[in-house]
Parts: structure tokens; C-alpha cells; sequence
């Protein structure tokens, strides 16, 4: 099963084709901003490194959020328009998940997972996991100093936490105040394509419903009604 | 020759196939007015958001009614500026992923090349040509002399008329879109009833204000008589803010022929093209053909369909771009400013005005 994965949901962008497991080409860049630049040369390069036509493809991958507004939208425009032109099922997969899936076994030992993505604003975005990735909360964005009281899970007070991701060292200082034991992660703070579409290998079934990726913006749009419509007087 | 046009800058989703004989294949548009009517204006967020969660649909659609395959492209174009970046961007990254699947050209086409050109998709203008481009972003006079080759003669130093037109409606109540509300309440007004500026009429040049118009139309509301707004004075102050905006264009307008006359006094029959969304204003346009009769041009506006934001003159400007071998690298970057003319001097400057925006 060929698979080809890309992420430009926070400050990085990559892309990545796997075949059962082996990737056959892969690129990484830590990027802030500008994927609307990159991705698709990036995208193209893993191809032709591969050897691999747009036609081999058997399924697509991509990163829904949360993270950034503007990759998010680069991201999931992309996977739409290869799925629509390539006729290809496209899965997936949170930023979470994503950035979960990068830390290793060993590293992880029976912690509790915490996810923390940047918002570039004061709050962060977190979700907790157990191992196996099974989620121990709603993904969510907080305050870091309400961090500890927001994530209403008892795991969090009696287990050793470890913490990743790009708003790691904003949580952390919050946790510890709480008087958990916290460690912060080595695997890496933003999304890879590489884990993303092994992740995707394990995780995709035909049978699994063929829907559009859709964004998890976790916040509204930042616009207020105007009192009356802007309307001067009655 | 068959191309794939997609225009995703402001609050429309749409997307048009188009071929070089001149023919609209499929026009689909979809308006986001709904989502944005209750914020009284169009919100960035919103439309980006709305933009993603349509444009796969809307091009499935546009391709299944034009009867072809995404195989049949010849190369797919999309708005690449200016315009909302957010609603940029999900045109072009979904335009570059097609090309990439498809194997055939990417093209980022500037917005205001789209309504353009249109006139050559309608009416198969030669170059050169005089245009009046007018829309709620954008408010100048070009002279368009080739594809990718313009000259601008004058732009606005703050407000964009279709701008003005929504404010006023805003400030009357009238919802949004304000500009075909105005046109409509207009009809039943006196545009001679209240005293309204005419920014910069009798200056020379080709530039445009409307600050100063929107401002005396708040005053005007702010001085009526005290209790609820009379229907009458709405409608009044709609006609005569409606007559003042024809007596500037006109104004601006004349001088540009003028100008457009001096640089290209070999021009057999000079010709004016009015494109935007204001051009689908019909009280404009007569006004804009009168002048046109008097001044010796042919006028030519595009139908209002192809005069508001659509897909179809994204995708004729890929076809003009394309006929010339002129593409887009997958490295092209949305630009959200965009001028036609990079080498146009800065318009004039008002009291504190912000200058032109494209």
C-alpha cells in the first residue's frame, strides 16, 4: 500500500511516501511560514525520488489541526485537491495524534501523554493520551496556568507526565507548579509526514469511510457582530 | 485549449471551465453572503474557512456540468492575489495539487487581470483598451494594452466605490450586500433631495476619493429628524447618494478618455470596458454609456454574472496566460497585494488616507 503523507499544520512542512511500511522518501523542514511555497514542490520531489506516479498512490494523509489557521489551510486544500484529482481516499489524522505517534516506547514507559500545540496566542492546545494513543481527553485550548485544573483527568494528578510538542515548555512550568511530576519529550515538537502516514497505514481500513478531511480549528473565527448590523439608528 | 479557472478572493467560491474558443463551459458560484450577513461585512476567518470546506464541491460540480474530466484540462488556474490571503491560499494549493495529479500547467492568475480580460472572453476586445474597474476592493482606471501589460491612470486614495455603496447601506439598514440593496431603494428616491460631495470632481487626473461622500451620508443620516428612519428619506438619500457616485465616475472617467485619447491617438475606435461588481449597477452604467456615446467610445460591459467575481475570467486570463506560455512554477506565493501596474506613481493622498490597496 503506497502512501503518501504531508504536514504543514504548525512550524514545519514535510512530506512523505511509505510503501508497508518503508519510506521511500521523505523531506523535513522546519518552516514558521510560507508551506504555501513549499509543500507541493516538496510533495512532487518525494514522488520523483520514488520513481512513484500520482496514479500508484493508494491513499493520501494529512494533518486536521489544530495549529496554525493559515497551514491548516494549505494543508487540507492540498489533500483535497489530490484526492479529487487522483480519486483517492484521504484520512485524517490531528496534530495531536501526529505529534503523539512521534514519541517512542521507551520513552513514554507508562506516562501520561501530554500534547501541547502553539496557538501563537496566550492559550495552548492539549489532549492527553495513554499509551497506545488512546485519548484520555477532548482536544482543547487553555490558558497554560489553568492547564492543570482544565484537564479533568485523573491520570494527570497521579501519574508521571510526560509532555510534547511546540507549546511543551509553556506547559510545563504550569504543571509543576500543580506539583506533578513532568518530564519534556526529545521526539520531535511538531508533526512529520513520516509518522503521519505509517500512523495512517495502521490505522486505515477500506472499509473506513471515504470523507473529506475537514480542519480542527479548535477556536471560532475572531469577528464580532456589530450592534444592529452597523445600522446608525433605528 | 481548455481551462480550469478558480476564484476563491473574497466571499464567492467559484469556479468556471472555460476554452479558447471563447466558450463558457460551466460558471459555478457560490456566495458565502449567508454566513457573512450577520457580521454586516465579509470576515476574513469566516470566508478562509468557508472557502476550504467548499472548494473541492464547487470544482466537482463546475467539472461534471461542463461535461469533461479533470483529464481534459489543458492547465488549471486560480486567483493568486490580491485579495483575502486565507481564501487565496485555498485556491491556489488546491489548483497546484490538480496540476500536479494532472500533469498539466499551474497558473496564478492576478484578480484584477481576470475582470480585465473578461471583456475579450465576451466581446473579443482588441488591445488597447480603456477600463474602468470597480468593485467593494477595488476602484481604477487602466489602460489595458496586452496581457500582463497595463498602464494605470488613476486608482482611489481611500475607499473603493463598492465600498462606499456597502457603507451606506450599512448605515441605513439595508443589509449586505449593500450595493444592489442601494441600487433597488434608489429607484423610489429623489436623487436631487440631499446636498452630497463630489470628491475630487473637476481635479485633474484619474484618481478617485470616496471617503468624504461616505462621511456626509453618515451626517445626513445622523441629521434627519429624530424617531425612526422614514422610508422616503432612506430612499432619497440612497438616489442621491447614487447620483453623486455617477457624477464622479463620470467626472474621472471623461478625463481618463482623455488621457487614454493622448497616449494612443491612433486608436480607431476607442473602446471603454467597465468591469467589477459595481459595473453591475445599471444606473452606473447607463450613465458611464452616455458618456461613452458623447465621447466617441464603444462601451462594453461584460453581463453582470461575469462583472461580480466568478470563475470564468479566472480561467480566460489562464487561457491568454497560457496561449503566451506563461505559467506558474508550485513555488508561487499568494500574494494578498498585487498591483496591475507595479510601475503606476502612488495615487494622491487625502488627510490621513491609506492609499491605494492594489
Amino acid at each position: 500500500m503506497l502512501i503518501l503523507g504531508f504536514d504543514s499544520a504548525t512550524s514545519a512542512c514535510s512530506a512523505a511516501l511509505c510503501h508497508d511500511g518503508d519510506t521511500l522518501a521523505h523531506r523535513f523542514e522546519v518552516m514558521a511560514q510560507g508551506q504555501a511555497e513549499f509543500l507541493m514542490g516538496m510533495i512532487n520531489e518525494v514522488m520523483e525520488e520514488a520513481g512513484k506516479g500520482y496514479g500508484d498512490l493508494d491513499l493520501l494523509a494529512v494533518t486536521t489541526g489544530p495549529g496554525s489557521f493559515t497551514g491548516l489551510r494549505i494543508g487540507l486544500a492540498a489533500a483535497r485537491g489530490l484526492a479529487l484529482a487522483g480519486d483517492l481516499p484521504c484520512l485524517g489524522i490531528t496534530t495531536f495524534e501526529a505529534v503523539a505517534a512521534g514519541v517512542p516506547e521507551t520513552e513514554w514507559d507508562g506516562a501520561t501523554l501530554l500534547v501541547a500545540i502553539e496557538s501563537k496566542r496566550e492559550d495552548i492546545y492539549v489532549q492527553l493520551f495513554a499509551a497506545g494513543l488512546e485519548p484520555l481527553s477532548a482536544p482543547q485550548a487553555v490558558l497554560p496556568e489553568a492547564l492543570a485544573t482544565a484537564m479533568d483527568c485523573p491520570s494527570i494528578t497521579e501519574e508521571r507526565v510526560l509532555v510534547v510538542g511546540d507549546a511543551g515548555q509553556r506547559s510545563i512550568a504550569s504543571l509543576k507548579g500543580a506539583g506533578l511530576e513532568v518530564a519534556l519529550s526529545n521526539a520531535l515538537g511538531t508533526p512529520d509526514a513520516g509518522t503521519l502516514a505509517a500512523l495512517a497505514a495502521r490505522r486505515w481500513s477500506p472499509n473506513s469511510p471515504n470523507e473529506r478531511p475537514r480542519p480542527l480549528y479548535l477556536k471560532a473565527p475572531d469577528a464580532k457582530m456589530p450592534k444592529d448590523g452597523g445600522r446608525l439608528r433605528p | 485549449m481548455i481551462v480550469l479557472g478558480i476564484e476563491t478572493s473574497c466571499d464567492e467560491t467559484a469556479a468556471a471551465v472555460v476554452n479558447a474558443d471563447r466558450r463558457i463551459l460551466a460558471n459555478e458560484v457560490f456566495s458565502q453572503i449567508d454566513e457573512h450577513t450577520p457580521f454586516g461585512g465579509v470576515v476574513p476567518e469566516v470566508a478562509a474557512r468557508a472557502h476550504l470546506e467548499l472548494i473541492d464541491g464547487v470544482i466537482e460540480t463546475t467539472i461534471e456540468k461542463a461535461g469533461i474530466t479533470l483529464d481534459d484540462l489543458d492547465a488549471v488556474a486560480a486567483t493568486g492575489g490580491p485579495g483575502l490571503i486565507g481564501g487565496v491560499l485555498v485556491g491556489t494549493m488546491t489548483a497546484k495539487a490538480i496540476a500536479a495529479v494532472k500533469g498539466c500547467p499551474f497558473i496564478a492568475v492576478n484578480h484584477l487581470e481576470g475582470h480585465a480580460l473578461t471583456a475579450r472572453l465576451t466581446d473579443d476586445v482588441t488591445f488597447p483598451y480603456l477600463l474602468l474597474l470597480v468593485s467593494g476592493g477595488h476602484c481604477q482606471l487602466l489602460v489595458v494594452k496586452g496581457v500582463g501589460n497595463y498602464k494605470r491612470l488613476g486608482t482611489t486614495i481611500d475607499d473603493a466605490l463598492g465600498e462606499a455603496f456597502d457603507k451606506t447601506a450599512k448605515m441605513l439598514g439595508l443589509g449586505f450586500p449593500g450595493g444592489p440593496a442601494v441600487e433597488r431603494i434608489a429607484t423610489a428616491g429623489d436623487g436631487q433631495r440631499f446636498s452630497l460631495p463630489r470628491p475630487l470632481m473637476g481635479r485633474p487626473g484619474a484618481d478617485f476619493s470616496f471617503s468624504g461622500l461616505k462621511t456626509k451620508v453618515r451626517q445626513t443620516i445622523e441629521g434627519l429628524p429624530p424617531g425612526d428612519l422614514q422610508e422616503q428619506d432612506v430612499a432619497d438619500l440612497c438616489a442621491s447618494f447614487q447620483v453623486a457616485a455617477g457624477d464622479v465616475l463620470a467626472d474621472r472617467v471623461g478625463n481618463a478618455m482623455a488621457i487614454f485619447q493622448d497616449l494612443h491617438p491612433d486608436t480607431d475606435q476607442p473602446v471603454l470596458v467597465v468591469a467589477g461588481g459595481v459595473a453591475a449597477n445599471q444606473v452606473l452604467r447607463h450613465r458611464l454609456q452616455s458618456l461613452s456615446s458623447e465621447q466617441g467610445f464603444h462601451f462594453i460591459a461584460p453581463p453582470p454574472n461575469l462583472c461580480t467575481d466568478n470563475g470564468a475570467m479566472i480561467a480566460w486570463a489562464g487561457i491568454e496566460r497560457l496561449r503566451l506560455g506563461d505559467t506558474d512554477a508550485m513555488n508561487f506565493r499568494p500574494r494578498p497585494r498585487w498591483p496591475l501596474d507595479p510601475d503606476a506613481p502612488p495615487a494622491l493622498r487625502g488627510n490621513g488616507a491609506a492609499g491605494a490597496k492594489a
